[in-house]
C-alpha cells in the first residue's frame, strides 16, 4: 500500500514577494512576475543563481523560459505547470515539492502573474463570442447561445440552488464579503484599504447575477505573487523561519465534467465544490482534521464559493454553511478567521496565489491580521472543475 | 460600428455534439444514451464507461422538465443579450440526469422545482436552439 503522507513536513517555503496590487500597472505581465519573483529570491535570502525549477500557472501569460530570460537564471532543471486556472496555486505548489523530493530541482519558483484588470478580464464575456461557438470539446454550444457568458453567472445560479437546498440568505453571504473586507481594511497592501463595507452597504450594492451582488464578486486586479521552495532542512539555513508544507493535494469530485466551467452545472449537485474531495485527501495526508486549522485561506472568486467550502472542509455540516457565516466565526478571534489579508473579494485577485502568500505569513506571525498562536493554515485553490489545496505549519 | 452584436449560434457540427442540434432542425429534443446499458451520456461523449462500450445513440424525450436553478443578469456582459434577463437551468423529465440551459427575457416569477417545456427557437442564420419556458 502506498503511504500517502511521505511528503509530509518534508518541503518548506523560504520566500514570499509580490507586486503592488492595482487596477492599472502600467507594465507587461512578464515585468510584474519578474518583480514578485525577485522580491521572493530576496525574501528567502537566494539569488536568480540559485533557482533551479519553476512552476507557472495554466493560464499565466508569462513562461519559465521568459523569466530565465529576464531574471538572468542560468540553468533550468526542472519546469512544471498546474490549472486549470484558479486551480493551479496549492497544485503548483504540490509539484514544486515532488521537483525536490525526487531529486529533480532543489530551490523551486513559482508565481502567477496577472494584468486581471487591464489587461485580459477574466469577469467579462469570452473574447470573439459573437459567431459560432462551441465543438471540439468545448461543450460551449450548449450554454453561450442561450446568454450564459460568465463565471458570476454560473455561480448565481449556484447560489440560487444552494439558497433554494437550505434557504440561504443575502446577509449570510454578506458575512463573508465583510469578514473580507474588515481584514483589507488592516491590510494596507488590499486594494479595499480603507474602503469599509457595512452590511447594509453590501445589501444595497447592485445585483449582477441575482442572487449575487456587486460585493458576493471578487476583485479584478494587476499584480503578481512568488514564492520558493526548498527542502525543509535546507530551510532551516535561510533567514525567514521556515514554513512547513504540511501536507498538498488535488482532486476532483466522481463526476468533474467537461472543460473549465459551464459544463459542472451538470453535476449532480452544483452546491458541493471539488474540494470537498480534496479535504479527505488532504486531512489524511496531514493527520490533521478540521478542528486541527487554525486559520484558513479559502479561494473567493466569490462569497458563495466560500461557503459551500465551510462545507467541504467541515467547517460546519453541509447545508449549514450560511448560518455559520453569520455566526461571527469567520472574523478575527472567532472559531475560524479566514481570508485575513481580505482575499480575492478584498485584497486582490491573484487567482489563488495571494492565498498562499498570506498563509506564509500567518505561520511566520506577520500578517496585518495575525491570528494570535496559529500553528496550521489552511489555503485552497479551487473552483469548479478539479480542486487543489495545502495545509501550511509553523516550525 | 453600430447596431447589435450578432447574437452567437451554437456550433452544428461538431462530432460529439453535432445530433442534438441536427435534432433540433426537426423539432426533435435528443438525449445521447447509451444503447448497451441505458445511461444518459450527457454532456454527450461517445464511449460508455459504465459498460465499456461505444454504442451511444440518440433518444427522443418528452419537452417535458423541471426547474432546477436560474440566475438574473442584470449586468450586461454582451450587446445580443441586453438585460435584464433570466438564464435557466431545466432538468429533462425522461433524463433527469441531463440538465438543459434556456433563456427567458426579462425577470419571471420562477418556482424551484416548477413544470418547464420546451420550444425550438429558429436563428438568423437557419439554425434552431431548443429554448425552456414555464409551462
Amino acid at each position: 500500500m502506498i503511504e500517502h503522507h511521505h511528503h509530509r513536513d518534508r518541503c518548506a517555503i523560504v520566500g514570499i514577494g509580490q507586486t503592488d496590487y492595482t487596477r492599472d500597472s502600467g507594465v507587461s505581465d512578464l515585468s510584474l512576475a519578474v518583480e514578485a519573483s525577485l522580491a521572493a529570491l530576496v525574501d528567502a535570502g537566494l539569488s536568480a543563481a540559485d533557482v533551479d525549477g519553476i512552476v507557472r500557472c495554466d493560464m499565466d501569460l508569462v513562461r519559465p523560459g521568459d523569466l530565465m530570460e529576464v531574471m538572468g537564471i542560468p540553468h533550468l532543471d526542472y519546469f512544471g505547470e498546474s490549472g486549470p486556472g484558479g486551480v493551479a496555486p496549492c497544485g503548483m505548489i504540490g509539484q514544486a515539492v515532488g521537483a525536490v523530493l525526487s531529486g529533480q530541482a532543489t530551490t523551486v519558483l513559482v508565481f502567477r502573474s496577472l494584468n486581471g484588470r487591464s489587461g485580459r478580464r477574466y469577469g467579462a464575456s469570452p473574447p470573439g463570442v459573437e459567431a459560432a461557438v462551441g465543438g471540439q470539446g468545448t461543450y460551449d454550444e450548449f450554454f453561450l447561445p442561450y446568454g450564459l457568458l460568465t463565471p458570476g453567472q454560473v455561480f448565481g445560479l449556484v447560489a440560487q440552488r444552494h439558497a433554494i437546498d437550505f434557504g440561504t440568505t443575502a446577509e449570510q453571504l454578506g458575512a463573508i464579503a465583510l469578514a473580507c473586507r474588515h481584514r483589507a481594511n488592516a491590510n494596507p497592501a488590499a486594494q479595499m484599504h480603507g474602503r469599509p463595507l457595512s452590511m447594509d452597504d453590501y445589501l444595497a450594492g447592485r445585483m449582477i447575477s441575482r442572487p449575487l451582488r456587486l460585493n458576493d464578486f471578487c476583485l479584478e486586479t494587476d499584480g503578481a505573487c512568488a514564492v520558493i521552495v526548498t527542502a525543509a532542512d535546507r530551510a532551516a539555513d535561510l533567514p525567514q523561519p521556515p514554513v512547513l508544507i504540511r501536507a498538498v493535494a488535488q482532486g476532483s469530485t466522481p463526476s468533474p465534467q467537461f472543460g473549465r466551467l459551464y459544463p459542472m452545472l451538470m453535476r449532480e449537485s452544483i452546491t458541493t465544490l471539488p474540494t470537498r474531495a480534496v479535504a479527505d485527501t488532504l486531512y489524511r495526508r496531514a493527520g490533521l482534521g478540521p478542528a486541527e486549522i487554525d486559520v484558513a485561506q479559502l479561494y473567493d472568486c466569490f462569497t458563495i464559493t466560500v461557503l459551500t467550502q465551510l462545507e467541504d472542509w467541515g467547517f460546519c455540516a453541509k447545508g449549514e454553511g450560511g448560518p455559520y457565516a453569520a455566526s461571527g466565526a469567520l472574523e478575527l478571534g472567532g472559531a475560524r478567521p479566514i481570508n485575513t489579508s481580505g482575499g480575492h473579494l478584498s485584497e486582490g485577485y491573484i487567482h489563488g496565489m495571494n492565498h498562499v502568500v498570506e498563509g506564509v505569513r500567518q505561520m511566520r506571525g506577520t500578517s496585518t491580521s495575525q491570528v494570535p498562536g496559529a500553528q496550521t493554515c489552511l489555503v485552497t485553490s479551487t473552483a469548479l472543475p478539479p480542486g487543489s489545496a495545502m495545509i501550511l505549519r509553523a516550525a | 460600428m453600430s447596431g447589435a452584436m450578432q447574437r452567437p449560434q451554437p456550433v452544428t457540427d461538431d462530432r460529439d455534439t453535432g445530433g442534438f442540434f441536427a435534432a433540433a432542425a426537426r423539432g426533435e429534443l435528443v438525449i445521447l444514451r447509451c444503447a448497451g446499458c441505458g445511461r444518459v451520456l450527457h454532456l454527450p461523449r461517445a464511449y460508455c464507461a459504465a459498460c465499456a462500450t461505444w454504442q451511444a445513440a440518440w433518444r427522443p424525450v418528452a419537452g417535458r422538465g423541471r426547474l432546477y436553478s436560474w440566475t438574473v443578469a442584470d449586468h450586461a456582459v454582451h450587446p445580443a443579450f441586453p438585460v435584464p434577463y433570466t438564464v435557466v437551468l431545466v432538468e429533462v423529465d425522461d433524463a433527469p440526469e441531463a440538465r438543459l440551459v434556456g433563456y427567458l427575457p426579462g425577470v419571471p416569477e420562477l418556482q424551484a422545482g416548477q413544470a418547464m417545456e420546451a420550444w425550438f427557437e429558429t436563428l438568423d442564420d437557419g439554425t434552431v436552439l431548443p429554448q425552456w419556458r414555464p409551462v
